[in-house]
């Protein structure tokens, strides 16, 4: 790593104040932060410590909505009961993500800001070319071995796969980021790389995520995240998917119906299309085979990683069916 | 010039001091400032658990933890977890009687992680334990003893737990 | 407060030979007290850092290291252009080439992750952010980045590993029924979960080397001919090692820049390499393919093999890996014939990996049999079991022992396989297809010389010492319940001592050879000691025993007395005190009586000259296993889990039960990592591995391992060792990734011949 200063900030406001410097960068867990300084691809002059602002690492459940704070971490919202209870895909995408000693270091708010495993955009000694690290220098997934590759949301400059599996649970039931000074809902705050890959998220610069918010739901009540890996435990996904669904009265309609997918996208990937044609539909086998197809609409494969288009609509498949009951 | 900082680490309740560079991580600071060479380095990127040491009685990987990071914390690595006396901790020892090791490398990492991953509640099944147990790889290939040691020494200090109770 | 019971710990007889002792060292490891290579408080040590090239052939053209050079803590920056004056050692068989000078870090790059350059500096944060400012201009080479590269040979035919009797190409046009396939093994890796790394320092002309080794005689040999010093001036020090599995057996070109290092600046240098350079800093398995061929009579007896054979090697040296290896002696047939090549890639050469040869050729035969089997409508054990070769056809030799039927059947029965449906997709859980599967797997029985000291100490201690090593397969605990028990001593009274190249040397741990080797050395110097002890007893002029007149004696727990029981009777401490002696030392050897000149020792100790294979004597002498695997494959999303598995193993008598069952379980584990999991990427492009970490290199976490079983079926065999015992550390991997693909082809009805079977080959 490259040699930097170390501050903690004891108040958010610090921390924005710090985070305005140019080569600055803000600390909470470090997972993802030093991992990357380690590999080069982060070089910053300045470490802004946030892990010991007090308050931030709240976690509280009301009627209409789950508040987190930035710094809970993703063991402690795995573990909590009302979460399980009452938004249990966000649950099980955090403690289906890592490792537990991750889990335990890594916050909610740094989580929304992990960056791709694409092994390229890791290892700049050896991959000079790579829009997300300097842009307009190429990419040199394209061509290489892409089996891990998204195929979904992807441009000519970018097909590295959002790696992360809480924020497909928050895409999927319309949680909101709070930065202090605006609030933007979580499939908006992340961005597909179109020709500036390097842009991740809208987050700019002095801002800092501050928490999330995810309003209930019948959905999130009644909802799982499936994740399907090489692995059985701490690996990425190869595909994944954060369902809720809601059924009418006559526990056969679908009333309101949650789709987003991990492990296939640039981004966190709501499948719109799929909700869309489960709605006001009984929950049948055929309908929600053709209904998962859909998922993958628009979907390119790049050589090694055309199985996830085959796998991921059987991955949407299933959780709905185990959802409706059909399982 | 290189930026080094002073640091007071709270290390199994004994107060070290410290002067590194702000990028030296808690791992590299164990082992190569405080001759607290326990705690091992497999990978040094976050993806085998050999690091696997408690903050605030956390488990935590220390290489990607820096060592500024935990002032004021209170750290635990695998040569704090045995009685003041030398007594082995009920994790230690069932590591023994089970061979839940090889060649030991990963081993504190296993021990550190099977005390937090009891004291958590994640000891409730042998699944659970394997899930729970899954950020410590082990090449050797000890993952059957592991799972036993860790049902074992879970029961043993549940027993003593309650003894205490009583 | 809390009271924890003590456990009982079994029986005495646990200090014994056969006696399940728990892990003799283990209480160091479990307390962070055992010390490995880089943890040795060395004073004043610098840190280097390597930097590897990122192209795959080509010349470097020049190094800029100006900035490295300027940045703070800098004391070296070594490249290609610094002549370190080193010669060429010798190989594992001694022999050297004359004159020819060793360059770690080479001009010519003949692989992606080829150390080129090494920056040291105060500390390893400061080394490693200056090796990111070394800037290397190559002039890049045409590559050939694997064997499926478009311009790679066919290979280089290997013909002393060519093995043919009867007419198998006649005998197979001629057999009813015939089947033929491709298996194919990636490239494949190690990852001890310790890294590899080194700290060195001389002294004058001393070097002391602190690595991780499972064969410090030989690594010292190594890094004495590299610097030219004399062997005894090197000293290795290896009491821990971190896990080896084939990759520490060597010493590499990064040690000798570290030694390098140090001799240039005068102080200690240490040199981590890093997770992602283990990847290429050392070979791992090579990547294989092989086209197997078998003949059958209608009725399922096996007519001929023809087994035709590649791995991938380096562009600088071939290095076989034998997929021919199990292939002639698993079965009986009268027509066999099996050749191998070599294919030049531009990698790191490849190396030893857990059951070296005989693992991805029993990927291969163990494949065929069961495509043979369905093709035959046969029950894949009925056919192995009809198939069982009374006798090694290769070499015409009986078995020395072979115990495989037991393991076959003992096997079968312990995991129900008489239940199994025979068509593929016949069973099944939900969503779940469930398979079973068998594979079957050996390795040689490799002997060598090796050599041990005991010493009994007026403090009542016993050392026994030895160079060889622990790591992780139980030496510690096995020599010190083979003193315990040939002394006459409590296991409580011994210590080992192991791990230094100082010390009386030994057999390599590897290829299995150790324990064996070892145990019968130690063997053979605790009777001396025994002997001497009673003899001294008997004959010292102020022994007590003198006069009993007895002619032996006996020792038993620690006391020397008449074997009728009558007379005197003391501990050893005792006896050394009224001898008037602090100890009593007695160092052997198995080298033959006119093998004992010290060159013959050094070059026993430091080369693989004296190692004797599995058929040098009158039979042919082999470890044995049965793998028994169920697997359940998720339909949709092709995931294969393996949700149980029985193993049956013939590896000789078993010198402590719950050390090898931790080693048999440990090679299963790995080869279920190598049949569903491993397998590294090569960029076509540059020959770069990408997944160069445990992250993308994936190896089995617990949750991917069952309850896994495992049986002993062997019997004592006396021509394999002195003590009975044949190896066991390699061959638990052997046959596990065949058992679990043709439990992938039972469940799914889908055969996969290439490795690892991924989901996407399921879907």
């Amino acid at each position: 790593m490259r040699d930097f200063s170390y501050t903690r900030a004891t108040t958010i406001e610090d921390a924005r104040q710090a985070a305005l410097q140019a080569g600055s960068a803000i600390l909470a867990g470090g997972t993802t932060l030093l991992d990357l300084a380690k590999c080069g691809v982060n070089e910053p002059d300045e470490l802004i410590d946030i892990s010991h602002i007090r308050g931030l690492d709240g976690i509280s459940v009301g009627e209409s909505e789950a508040s987190i704070g930035a710094l809970a971490k993703m063991s402690a919202v795995a573990d909590h009961p009302l979460i399980l209870k009452v938004y249990p895909a966000v649950a099980q995408s955090l403690s289906l993500a890592a490792s537990q000693q991750l889990r335990n270091m890594a916050t909610i708010g740094g989580n929304l800001l992990q960056r791709t495993r694409c092994p390229y955009f890791r290892d700049p000694a050896t991959f000079s070319a790579c829009n997300k690290r300097e842009p307009g220098s190429g990419c040199s997934a394209l061509g290489g071995v892409t089996r891990n590759h998204a195929v979904l949301g992807t441009s000519e400059s970018c097909i590295a796969t959002y790696p992360g599996d809480l924020a497909v649970a928050l895409v999927a039931f319309d949680a909101v980021v709070d930065l202090g000074s605006r609030s933007v809902p979580v499939e908006e705050f992340f961005l597909e790389p179109g020709d500036r890959p390097e842009r991740e998220t809208v987050i700019a610069p002095g801002e800092v995520i501050i928490g999330i918010s995810i309003p209930a739901s019948a959905a999130a009540r009644n909802s799982t995240y499936l994740k399907v890996r090489d692995r059985q435990s701490y690996e990425f996904a190869a595909a994944s998917v954060a369902v809720g669904l809601e059924l009418e009265a006559d526990g056969r309609i679908v009333k309101d119906v949650r789709i987003a997918l991990g492990g296939v996208a640039t981004k966190p990937w709501r499948a719109r299309a799929v909700e869309q044609a489960l709605v006001g539909k009984a929950l049948t086998e055929e309908v929600i085979l053709s209904a998962a197809r859909l998922s993958m609409e628009g979907a390119v494969a790049h050589g090694g990683n055309h199985y996830k288009i085959e796998l991921a609509p059987r991955v949407v498949a299933r959780a709905l069916r185990t959802l409706g009951g059909l399982a | 010039m290189p930026r080094t900082i002073h640091l007071t680490l709270d290390i199994n309740g004994k107060a070290h001091p410290l002067d590194v560079e702000p990028r030296v991580t808690l791992l590299d600071a164990l082992r190569e400032h405080l001759d607290l060479t326990g705690t091992k380095k497999g990978c040094d990127q976050g993806q085998c658990g050999a690091c696997t040491c408690h903050v605030d009685g956390e488990r935590v990987l220390s290489c990607l933890t820096l060592a500024a990071q935990v002032e004021g914390r209170q750290v635990t690595t695998i040569e704090g977890i045995a009685g003041d006396d030398g007594t082995l901790h009920a994790v230690q020892k069932a590591f023994l009687e089970h061979d839940a090791f090889q060649c030991g490398y990963c081993t504190p990492g296993q021990i550190m992680s099977a005390v937090a991953c009891i004291r958590e509640g994640h000891a409730g099944s042998d699944a659970e334990i394997r899930e729970y147990m899954s950020g410590n790889l082990c090449r050797c290939g000890a993952y059957n003893s592991i799972v036993a040691a860790v049902r074992d020494a879970a029961t043993t200090i549940a027993a003593g737990q309650k003894a205490e109770a009583a | 407060m809390t009271i924890i019971e003590p456990r009982k710990h079994g029986s005495a007889a646990d200090g014994r030979v056969g006696g399940r002792l728990s892990r003799f060292e283990g209480e160091l490891k479990i307390t962070g007290n055992a010390t490995y290579a880089l943890e040795y408080p060395v004073e004043n040590v610098a840190h280097a850092v390597l930097v590897q090239s990122t192209i795959a052939a080509g010349r470097v053209v020049s190094v800029d290291a100006s900035k490295a050079l300027a940045a703070p803590g800098v004391l070296l920056v070594l490249t290609p252009e610094d002549d370190l004056g080193l010669m060429t050692a010798a190989d594992w068989f001694g022999n050297r080439p004359e004159n020819q000078p060793f360059h770690p870090l080479p001009k010519v790059v003949r692989y992606n992750g080829e150390s080129i350059v090494a920056v040291i500096a105060e500390s390893r944060e400061q080394a490693g952010e200056a090796a990111k400012l070394i800037r290397i201009t190559y002039e890049e080479a045409p590559a050939v980045a694997d064997m499926d590269d478009p311009k790679a040979s066919e290979g280089k035919l290997l013909d002393a590993m060519t093995v043919e009797w009867g007419d198998a190409e006649k005998a197979l046009a001629a057999s009813p029924v015939r089947i033929e396939a491709e298996y194919r093994t990636p490239r494949e890796y190690h990852v001890a979960m310790e890294p590899h790394g080194l700290t060195a320092g001389w002294d004058g002309e001393q070097l002391t080397v602190w690595e991780p080794s499972q064969w410090t005689h030989g690594m010292a040999r190594n890094y004495a001919e590299w610097f030219g010093i004399p062997l005894d001036n090197v000293r290795i020090v290896s009491p821990f090692i971190g896990g080896g599995f084939g990759s520490k057996g060597v010493a590499l070109p990064y040690g000798a820049v570290a030694v390098a290092a140090a001799k240039k600046l005068g102080r200690p240098v240490r040199l981590a390499v890093t997770r992602p350079q283990n990847f290429t800093s050392y070979g791992g398995r090579a990547a294989t393919r092989q086209t197997i061929s078998l003949g059958a009579s209608k009725d399922g007896v096996l007519l001929a093999i023809v087994h035709r054979g590649a791995s991938e090697t380096s562009v600088y040296m071939d290095y076989p890996e034998q997929t021919g290896a199990a292939t002639p002696i698993l079965y009986k047939v009268e027509n066999f014939s099996s050749q191998s090549r070599v294919v030049p890639v531009n990698a790191v050469t490849p190396g030893a990996l857990r059951g070296p040869g005989k693992n991805p050729s029993a990927y291969g035969i163990e494949s065929a049999i069961e495509e043979l089997a369905y093709k035959l409508a046969m029950d894949p054990l009925e056919l192995r079991l009809k198939n069982y070769a009374d006798h090694d056809y290769q070499s015409g030799k009986p078995w020395s022992t072979r115990r495989l039927r037991e393991a076959l059947t003992e096997g079968a029965e312990a995991f129900g396989w008489a239940r199994r449906s025979h068509e593929p997709r016949s069973m099944r859980d939900g969503k779940s297809l469930i398979g079973w599967g068998i594979g079957c797997g050996t390795f040689p029985v490799i002997r060598a010389p090796s050599s041990a000291m005991i010493r009994v100490l007026k403090n009542g201690r016993v050392e026994v010492v030895s160079g060889a090593i622990d790591m992780g397969q139980g030496t510690y605990t096995i020599l010190a319940q083979t003193a315990a028990e040939a002394l006459g001593v409590s296991i409580e009274q011994v210590d080992v001592v192991l791990g230094d190249s100082r010390l009386p040397g030994s057999a390599i741990a590897g290829g299995s050879m150790l324990a064996g080797s070892i145990t019968g050395a130690v063997h053979k110097t605790a009777n001396a000691a025994r002997e001497e002890i009673i003899g001294l007893a008997l004959n010292d002029p102020n022994s007590p025993f003198r006069d009993t007149g007895a002619n032996t004696l006996v020792v038993s727990e620690g006391r020397i007395s008449v074997a009728s029981g009558d007379g005197p009777s003391m501990t050893l401490p005792e006896l050394l005190s009224v001898l008037g002696r602090d100890e009593l030392e007695v160092t052997r050897n198995t080298l033959p009586d006119d093998a004992q000149s010290a060159s013959d020792r050094m070059n026993a100790w430091t080369s693989m000259g004296r190692v004797q294979g599995p058929t040098m004597g009158d039979t042919s002498m082999h470890s044995w296993c049965a793998h028994f695997v169920e697997v359940r494959v998720d339909e949709d999303f092709g995931t294969v889990r393996v949700s149980r598995m029985v193993s049956a193993f013939d590896c000789g008598r078993l010198y402590n039960p719950k050390m090898v069952e931790s080693q048999w379980r440990g090679g299963i584990i790995m080869g279920i990592g190598q049949a569903l999991l491993e397998e590294g990427l090569v960029d076509p492009r540059n020959a770069r591995t990408i997944n160069n970490n445990v992250g993308d290199y994936l190896v089995p976490t617990n949750s991917d391992i069952p309850d896994i079983q495992v049986i002993s079926v062997g019997v004592p065999d006396y021509e394999a060792s002195a003590l009975g015992g044949k190896g066991v550390g390699e061959v638990g991997i052997v046959g596990v990734a065949p058992a679990i693909a043709n439990a992938v082809f039972h469940a799914t009805g889908k055969r996969v011949r290439d490795l690892p079977i991924t989901l996407e080959k399921l879907m």
